[in-house]
């Protein structure tokens, strides 16, 4: 039986039992959808999770540790990076170091006064950490490290006392044109800004920082930052050099970024802990990033951490939340499966009647040359459509009810951080697999029922009246 | 006429059911029908016409014996190699007509050609089988729109689809009023003087005994009479 006679034949039959189709499509339609709503949702609740936590990455600390008053924990060092590196499981593992001194941010931001604590709330990470960023990587870079850029210049003129007004600042200190500090934030921030700061202060939306900062102009995104200054009333935190002035430029959004402050690159930090903290801060790191091969490897990696140097993760809140989502991920598509299944059953149910009532029909399909084998491809090919349609209809009903979650989530849910437009991500794989995994059901629930169709003896199914 | 017997039984036996319950349906039929002889298959209700019509078409297995149509060793026969047999070789009319209400005449017609590893021209073959029993102009037409014996005929325009070398008939007539049968009888006597098809046709009708070359009777799942073929010219043994 040809492949074209065989759907001729079977589209012909499902369209003359229509009563048929729809008992036996109905529970896949719902198990369908129900599997595409919960995959598509889970799979934006994951997406949003790892916009806030990448979940690729683990992050290593020195557990602090003290004796009467006296700080013992481990120092984080170039030493450490390396061991961790020598790691089987481990892809990467880059240095971050926390500017250990007072500093304070201050500027313009669209006409408004700004002024906040940068001491504590910044990191360096190494430009490397940016290079496969191509939006960031060409500027996320230490301008300093081979001392300043020149010419000499007059702190005086502003803007105007070095070429490059858009990078470049006059620095009062040693009267040299500097490359501006490029710094960049977490989408943690970006969204904080927008939930919290933007609207109570009157400050616009930031959608994509880039368009944002095409829009505006490099040079709106200028501040400064005052090393050795604070912002906290009493510090008395012991600074070893005078306090100076660095000019800054807000060059993007990365997730590499700290989380909750500003991020540039380590060889400022370094050189700015060596200025005002002494040479031992400046080899310190806060933190050691190590991106793993894969996740699995997370557990070996961990023991190895404790056994071993002693070290620790830092808690991964994200890792947390990840392994909720997995949980219920699970939970939600073994629902779907069980309705599937029931649906199954129903089909199975539904052509064994079938199979029965077309006794006679099968009887002649025998008698003019089908052989057992076309009998059964005839019955789990209509098996298969019922799967087909059912799978393309319970995906387009789970794409109505995304419309509608998204609909009420606008209306009647209000903004928080990271809050997605759509609550679902409905991706093309998704419903490749709910149409498969249809097709797969039916043809399953009609393998019995097209076995005893295939089986029956043509002169007895002939002989039903 | 060919050496070879289209239909060739050796003590074929049948039953049903099992145990104490059994019931023997043939008992060692044996029979021989050469190329191009009309057989009437006779006898009482319950005598076993039909199973052994059954058998020899490959719609029922035999118990035991050898069974051998068209060359074909059902024993030896895989059953797809069986299926096309009954698609290609032989064809099938029934008493109850057995069309498929869904489908038009037609489509009725053209169905072995679903089956058929090459159909080529089904529609055009289909409509000169209609046209051959006098139903051209029925095409499009469903069963439940035609009488008893246009429904037949419909019926043999598909037995006669893919020109059979065997035709089994089991009560063709068995439902039609007296002047149809006759019509179906004088066709199945033209389809055996004109075309050389093998015809066994089981019949209460006993109209078919005189175009029939050989009557077999049956009763109790034997052959009582008529067992042995006919001459070389093709007349009653």
């Amino acid at each position: 039986m040809t492949f074209q006679k065989l759907s001729q034949m079977v589209v012909g039959n499902t369209v003359r039992s229509p009563r048929h189709f729809v008992f036996s499509a109905i529970g896949v339609v719902i198990g369908i959808g129900a599997f595409v709503f919960f995959l598509a949702g889970v799979l934006r609740v994951q997406s949003v999770l790892y916009d806030v936590f990448p979940l690729e990455e683990v992050e290593v600390i020195a557990p602090h540790t003290s004796i009467a008053g006296k700080n013992l924990s481990k120092k984080l060092t170039q030493e450490t990076v390396d061991l961790i590196k020598t790691r089987p499981e481990v892809k990467s593992a880059l240095p971050r170091m926390t500017l250990q001194f007072p500093a304070v941010g201050f500027g313009k931001f669209e006409g408004q006064d700004i002024r906040f604590e940068v001491g504590g709330f910044t990191d360096g990470i190494p430009v490397s950490y940016i290079a496969d960023d191509p939006k960031l990587a060409d500027r996320f870079i230490d301008g300093d490290a081979a001392g300043a850029i020149g010419p000499a210049c007059e702190p005086a003129q502003g803007k105007a006392a070095c070429p490059d007004k858009a990078w470049q600042y006059c620095d009062k200190t040693d009267r040299m044109c500097h490359n501006r500090v490029p710094v960049i934030v977490s989408p943690t921030v970006l969204e904080l800004y927008n939930t919290q700061v933007a609207e109570s202060h009157g400050l616009p939306h930031i959608g994509a920082m880039e368009q944002f900062i095409a829009e505006r102009g490099r040079e709106r995104m200028h501040f400064w930052i005052g090393l050795g200054d604070t912002m906290v009333a009493g510090s008395n935190v012991a600074v070893t050099a005078k306090h100076r002035e660095v000019g800054a430029i807000l060059i993007g959004v990365s997730k590499k970024a700290k989380r909750v402050g500003l991020t540039i690159p380590i060889g400022y930090v370094e050189r700015w802990n060596r200025e005002f903290a002494g040479e031992e801060q400046a080899r310190t790191f806060s933190s050691i990033v190590v991106t793993l091969r894969d996740k699995d490897r997370l557990a070996p990696f961990t023991k190895w951490l404790q056994d071993e140097p002693k070290l620790k993760l830092e808690d991964s809140l994200g890792e947390q939340f990840g392994t909720v989502v997995f949980v219920i991920t699970i939970v939600l598509l073994a629902i779907s499966f069980v309705i599937v299944g029931i649906s199954a059953i129903n089909i199975a149910h539904n052509f064994f009647m079938q199979v029965t009532e077309r006794r006679r029909e099968i009887g002649v399909l025998r008698a003019v040359g089908a052989s057992q084998r076309d009998v059964l491809l005839i019955v789990l090919g209509e098996a298969a459509l019922i799967g087909l349609v059912s799978g393309l209809i319970g995906s387009v009903a789970a794409v109505i009810g995304s419309f509608a979650v998204d609909w009420a989530s606008a209306a009647v849910v209000p903004d928080f951080p990271f809050k997605p437009t759509s609550w679902f991500a409905f991706e093309w794989w998704i419903f490749a697999l709910a149409v498969g995994f249809s097709v797969l059901f039916c043809v399953v629930g009609g393998w019995l029922p097209a076995r005893k169709a295939a089986q029956m003896e043509p002169a007895a199914a002939l002989a039903q009246n | 006429m060919s050496a070879d017997p289209v239909i060739q039984l050796e003590s074929v036996r049948k039953s049903y059911g099992e145990g104490a319950g059994q019931t023997q349906v043939l008992r060692g039929v044996s029979l021989s029908v050469p190329r191009g002889e009309l057989i009437a298959l006779v006898g009482q209700s319950g005598s076993g016409k039909s199973t052994l019509l059954n058998i020899v078409g490959g719609l029922d297995k035999a118990d035991g014996g050898t069974v051998r149509v068209l060359g074909h060793d059902y024993r030896q026969t895989p059953e797809p190699a069986l299926a096309r047999l009954r698609n290609q070789k032989i064809g099938f009319v029934f008493q109850a007509f057995n069309l498929l209400d869904h489908l038009t005449c037609l489509g009725n017609v053209t169905l072995p050609a679903s089956f058929a590893p090459v159909a080529r021209d089904a529609d055009k073959r289909g409509r000169e089988a209609l046209g051959r029993v006098g139903l051209g102009d029925y095409a499009h037409r469903r069963p439940s729109e035609l009488s008893g014996g246009q429904k037949q005929r419909v019926a043999i325009a598909r037995a006669l689809f893919n020109e059979p070398e065997l035709l089994l008939c089991d009560e063709p007539t068995g439902n039609l009023d007296s002047a149809t049968g006759h019509e179906v009888i004088e066709f199945f006597k033209e389809l055996n003087q004109k075309d050389g098809v093998t015809l066994m046709i089981v019949t209460h009708e006993r109209r078919m005994s005189t175009i029939a070359q050989r009557v077999i009777t049956m009763r109790d799942g034997a052959i009582v009479e008529g067992d042995q073929a006919g001459g070389e010219d093709g007349g009653p043994s």
